[in-house]
């Protein structure tokens, strides 16, 4: 790695000014898990960091009420894989951090920085695409809310501008009768990224569907929601035959790229069979 | 200058200082400044787990903690285990059930142990696995770790 | 009091503990990655971005630029210390930097020498190179080709190790040897069969990816000498290699090796040696070089081959004639590829009695990176081949597989393909302690829906490298205290404890009193290398040898002696003196004929070793669980049996993972993944349920306690009995490895009607 500046601001706004130096070189860390690897591969070679870590309360804390769960940005995985508050209204996450990368890793890697990286392999964003979630960013402009439908623009790439610091992320109250699931699929050792991450969540009103969202990570470019999927699941009954088909029009919707853990052939037919396995046991 | 820090931190016990330019992550303060190499660079992307301190109680990935944030912060190494000459209760297990070979990963084991056990003191092998399926070890010794962990939970 | 008791015979057998562990638990064990010296330069590769081409012209002043780089080495300056800078230890022809072309992505073509790692890896970043680019060919059949693109116009034999003597000059081709064995008369055979069954199979490069990444200092001595610190399994031909190089004598060449954080064949012959060595003494300072994981992709591999392999079968099920045909990518540079392919090659009948044999191995040049010795050598190439197609032969002919192999075992007193009469080698033994792990007896549940379930065995023989020297010196000192003085490199495989067994058992004393002495040049005498399972049986009787030679100059010295104590006491009159005893061992050897390749004594023991997995197979995803592995080895004696367990499941593991999914995928002759974040090893979650090694004993004649080596063995058949369970769960008959999901998923839709669409 090479000599760059290090600050450690201690406020939100002061970050703020620092990072907003018009110059790409200039970039927050938290945990630095993402980022570090990266500069050690010498794909990104820092000017300045600007670390978050002095920032104390505002960017910390993990807090439940009505609206839903509201996250501090700098909250690591750790805290969310052990929070009672996360079990409670969303147990998919809790289940899914159990397997995210190992526990050092969780340990100093915090969500607004999973969320920032834009790395399609991460296993939070798919399910936070089904469950609802908005972030809130905050720039030299003051602040604002992104959609989690409107974060991910593409590989490595989030609507999260340059000079901005994602603060929070606002997870949606769950109905009492969603059911959801994430269901991830490794191509090669047991620990290795996921090939296919696929999250789905439903609501029944009756003997039918309700409302379902459908997400697809890791073999797409960047988490993306699957509406043909979705198409198909509402108002239909929750059978095989409707799961089944809403896996197909997954499979057919997406667009995947193929790397050493499988041709986009093999990708899209693993986007087919793990949607339809997580629709099958969303609880 | 903000390339470089002067690092007041706590390590195994001990109140001591270090200088470190800003790239520079705290496996290399380690062994240069201090001559500890128990945390020592395999993978150098946080994989492996040969590189693992505990930084405020916790585990993390030496290769890719940068030295600049350890100040302030209370730092163990597999060195610090020891209380007065006496091994550690994990090290003890890992010596009597043979849980290393080429041992390069052996101090990223008992330290990942160390934070399993604190979190799960009585651990299901299904917890163990989990736990430590961030450690690797290429001499596969692992049915030879989970024993020794299995031990440790005992000892401790 | 008794005289000294020389039969306790307590130590040899016994699982015990490392001699080393407490350093190991407390991270204070010394690896030469530990290892800082004062006024050190940190040395840093710049590497060939191409395949193949002629270097136009190095530009190194941007690298030279930066604050803290004290040097730019490239090939010039190493002609000015060693004008012909070529090494290996079967041709002289890997250069020490890239000399006039470079041969595979990844090549080094110079080094900077700075202050700190940073310098030296940023300024390494801005060495400039223009290539003249060159035809490259990266298929091993293909470059054996004579209209191929030609890696190296002359190739000049090394002659250093006896069982190479054989190898020829030659010019225009990448054919570096060509190794034939020729037993009875196979067309003949052929034409007589029953039925006859022709496949070829496949396996891919992978890597070993040992946890210390290869290391090495060198620091020249003002007096003019040169001590090089380094990861290596092969001290003693480091040393000799190196005084060729520059021209001394070996004496002048100091080489010292710690304990390794793994080796697997890796860290053999010359790999940061010779660069380490000329850039320290143009720099007059000391130099590390230190690889990360992601360069060792670079550096050494596993040899990927295609197996083409013919197998005429009687009426009875037994075999007749095999024909096998080898080719085998040794990437740009030949290290001990020739080894390889003849070692290896020999063995292609595998543990069976077939009387006609003619076998064809090619080691081949390709613009890859090197491939050399990953345990085992070639041999679980070949044994994927021959044990698939024994489960394909199996099946047609309606024999139980266990069954198919018993019928065709070779068994001690028969003459192996090479013409040696097999000794020491328990086929049946191997083939019950098998079936009973894994109830091959008992009705096995398939599976229904879309998981299916299977099980399959192979059994596969590697003949030990031939012939070889070990020699050890036992010193006792004045106070009665002893230490092993010998060059077997512990790299994780607990060598020091089982040399410390042998010796204590020899000496009546216990193995914690024994200190084994780490290979340093200087101080422990010869030995080949560690490797290829040779040490316990080489190293393990010169060591027993010299602690005999030990315990008799005490005898004669001071007869009726109660203790080493006392008996130097007796002679020496105080606290002093030093009893040395020496030991060396050399199996006999007969070199195999050249045109026939047949050998009256071709190995000093044979390696058995069997497999059986269970396996659970995801119809839908193709992904294969290994619920069950077992390895049986025949070791002659277990001196550690824990230690040689331990061997087994790890050796299990890591094939398993050779079996799954790991796989050096190239395009063009870039590694696409060259670091553990894409080249994936086994973990914890990817260990079988049920995991078991086990072996069988029969002592060795000639084995130190009847003991065998172990190290390679449990490598031998996982991969088959993994494949032929995939087989038996799914019908589905795979060629080549790593049997990833995506291969087996399309196998499974070809057989069913339902290809999956290509891209």
């Amino acid at each position: 790695m090479k000599a760059f500046e290090l600050v450690e601001p201690a406020t939100i706004d002061d970050a703020i000014a620092l990072l907003d130096a018009g110059d790409p070189g200039v970039r927050a860390v938290a945990g630095g898990s993402a980022l570090v690897p990266m500069m050690k591969a010498r794909l990104f070679q820092p000017t300045r960091l600007v670390s978050l870590r002095r920032i104390g309360g505002a960017l910390r804390g993990i807090h439940a009420g009505d609206g839903g769960l509201r996250i501090g940005a700098l909250a690591t995985l750790t805290e969310l894989e052990h929070s009672t508050r996360v079990r409670d209204a969303a147990p998919v996450m809790s289940r899914a951090l159990r397997t995210l990368s190992n526990v050092r890793i969780r340990n100093v890697a915090t969500l607004g920085g999973h969320l920032a990286h834009g790395d399609p392999h991460m296993d939070l964003p798919p399910i936070l695409l089904t469950l609802g979630a908005r972030v809130r960013v905050a720039g030299r402009g003051g602040e604002r809310w992104i959609d989690i439908n409107d974060l991910f623009l593409g590989y490595y790439q989030t609507a999260v501008a340059a000079g901005e610091l994602i603060t929070e992320v606002h997870v949606s109250a769950q109905p009492h009768d969603a059911r959801t699931w994430y269901e991830k699929f490794t191509a090669l050792s047991a620990d290795d990224w996921p090939t296919v991450g696929a999250a789905v969540w439903y609501r029944t009103a009756g003997d039918r569907i309700g409302e379902a969202r459908v997400a697809v990570s890791a073999a797409t470019e960047r988490p993306v929601r699957i509406a043909a999927a979705e198409q198909i699941l509402t108002g239909a009954a929750p059978s095989a035959e409707t799961f089944g088909a809403a896996a197909d029009a997954a499979a057919a919707a997406v667009d995947p790229l193929a790397d050493i853990r499988g041709s986009a052939a093999y990708k899209r037919e693993m986007v087919r069979v793990h949607v339809r396995r997580a629709l099958e046991k969303a609880r | 200058m903000t390339h470089q820090r002067t690092l007041s931190f706590t390590l195994n016990g001990r109140p001591v200082t270090a200088t470190a330019r800003t790239h520079e992550t705290i496996l290399e303060v380690l062994q240069r400044d201090f001559g500890l190499f128990g945390a020592r660079e395999s993978c150098g992307q946080g994989l492996c787990g040969c590189c693992t301190l505990l930084v405020n109680g916790t585990a993390v990935s030496g290769c890719l903690y940068l030295a600049a944030f350890a100040d302030g912060a209370e730092l163990v190494t597999v060195e610090g285990l020891a209380r007065g000459g006496t091994q550690h209760p994990i090290q003890c297990a890992f010596v009597e059930k043979s849980g290393f070979q080429c041992g390069f990963c052996t101090p990223g084991m008992i330290l990942m142990t160390k934070e399993l056990l604190g979190r799960h003191p009585r651990p299901t092998d299904e917890q163990i696995r989990h736990y430590l399926s961030g450690n690797l070890c290429r001499c596969a010794t692992y049915p030879d770790i989970i024993e020794s962990v299995r031990r440790a939970a005992e000892l401790v | 009091m008794g005289s000294l008791d020389f039969a306790r015979g307590r130590e040899v057998g016994r699982s015990l503990g490392r001699l080393e562990a407490a350093a190991k638990v407390d991270g204070t064990v010394e690896y030469i990655h530990n290892l800082r010296l004062p006024g050190m330069l940190h040395g840093r590769i710049h590497r060939s971005s191409i395949p193949h081409g002629r270097i136009v012209r190095i530009d190194t002043s941007a690298a030279l630029a930066v604050a803290g780089v004290h040097a730019v080495v490239t090939a010039d300056d190493v002609a000015r210390l060693v004008p012909d800078p070529y090494y290996g230890p079967a041709f002289h022809d890997q250069p020490i930097l890239a000399t006039g072309k470079v041969r595979h992505v990844g090549e080094p073509v110079a080094v900077v020498l700075a202050d700190n790692p940073h310098a030296a890896e940023e300024a390494a970043d801005l060495v400039a190179v223009e290539y003249e680019p060159l035809e490259a060919v990266f298929d091993e059949v293909a470059a054996a080709a004579p209209d191929a693109p030609v890696l190296h116009d002359e190739l000049r034999p090394a002659g250093m190790f006896t069982d190479l003597k054989h190898l020829a000059g030659r010019r225009d081709t990448n054919v570096a040897l060509d190794a034939r064995l020729r037993s009875g008369d196979v067309e003949q055979a052929f034409a007589e069969a029953e039925h006859v069954f022709e496949h070829t199979f496949r396996t891919g490069k992978v890597m070993h990816a040992a946890f210390e990444p290869m290391v090495t200092v060198a620091e020249p001595h003002a007096a003019g000498g040169l001590t090089i610190h380094t990861a290596s399994q092969s001290p003693s031909f480091v040393r000799s290699e190196i005084s060729r190089l520059l021209g001394w004598p070996e004496n002048r060449v100091r080489v010292r090796t710690a304990f390794l954080g793994g080796g697997f064949g890796a860290k053999l012959y010359i790999k940061l040696e010779a660069m380490a060595a000329v850039c320290a003494l143009l720099a007059r300072r000391p130099v590390r070089i230190a690889l990360s994981m992601d360069e060792q992709f670079y550096t050494i591999t596993k040899h990927g081959a295609t197996v083409r392999i013919k197998t005429g079968v009687a009426r009875d099920g037994r075999m007749t004639a095999r024909q096998v045909e080898t080719f085998w990518n040794g990437g740009a540079y030949a290290d001990i590829g020739p080894r390889v392919t003849q070692k290896s090659g020999f063995s292609a009948a595998g543990p069976y009695d077939i009387e006609h044999v003619a076998l064809d191995n090619y080691a081949v040049y390709t613009n890859e990176p090197p491939a050399g010795a990953l345990r085992g050598f070639g041999i679980s190439q070949l044994v994927w081949a021959y044990e698939r197609q024994a489960d394909v032969i199996a099946r047609t002919l309606g024999i139980d597989p266990l069954e198919f192999r018993r019928r065709n075992a070779l068994r001690n007193g028969r003459p192996h393909a090479t013409g040696t009469v097999v000794v020491g080698m328990e086929v049946d033994a191997v083939l019950d302690r098998l079936a009973e792990a894994m109830a091959w007896d008992k009705p096995f549940d398939r599976g229904t829906g879309t998981i299916r379930r299977g099980r399959g065995i192979g059994i596969g023989v590697k003949a030990c490298v031939s012939p070889t020297t070990s020699t050890a010196a036992v010193h006792i000192y004045g106070d009665g205290s002893c230490a092993v003085h010998c060059s077997t490199v512990d790299m994780g495989q607990g060598s020091d404890t089982t040399m410390a067994q042998i010796a204590a058992e020899v000496l009546g004393i216990p193995t914690t009193d024994v200190r084994v002495v780490h290979p340093d040049t200087d101080v422990t005498p010869y030995d080949m290398a560690t490797l290829g399972s040779r040490s316990t049986f080489h190293m393990g009787n010169a060591v027993r040898r010299a602690a005999e030679d030990a315990r008799a100059q005490i005898e004669r010295m001071a007869p009726g002696a109660t203790s080493f104590r006392d008996a130097m006491l007796a002679r020496f009159a105080m606290q002093a003196g030093t009893v040395v005893g020496f030991g060396s061992y050399a199996p006999s050897y007969q070199k195999p004929d050249p045109e026939t390749g047949l050998s009256a004594n071709i190995t000093p023991f044979w390696m058995l070793g069997g497999a059986g997995a269970e396996v659970e197979v995801d119809t839908e995803t193709g992904r294969i669980t290994v619920t069950k592995l077992v390895n049986v080895a025949d070791v002659g004696r277990a001196i550690n049996p824990a230690s040689v367990e331990r061997q087994l499941t790890g050796a299990a593991i890591m094939q398993l993972g050779f079996t799954l999914f790991e796989e050096m995928v190239f395009s063009d002759g870039q590694v696409l993944n060259a670091s553990l974040a894409d080249y994936k090893i086994p973990g914890f979650l990817d260990v079988p349920r049920e995991l078991t090694g086990t072996f069988v004993e029969a002592p060795h004649p000639e084995g130190p306690f009847g003991a065998k080596g172990v190290g390679e063995t449990g490598i031998f058949s996982p991969s088959p009995a993994i494949a032929n369970a995939l087989y038996d769960a799914t019908g589905v008959m795979l060629y080549d490895m790593p049997l990833t999901p995506e291969r087996v998923l399309r196998a499974i839709r070809e057989a069913g009607g339902r290809p999956l669409e290509q891209a």
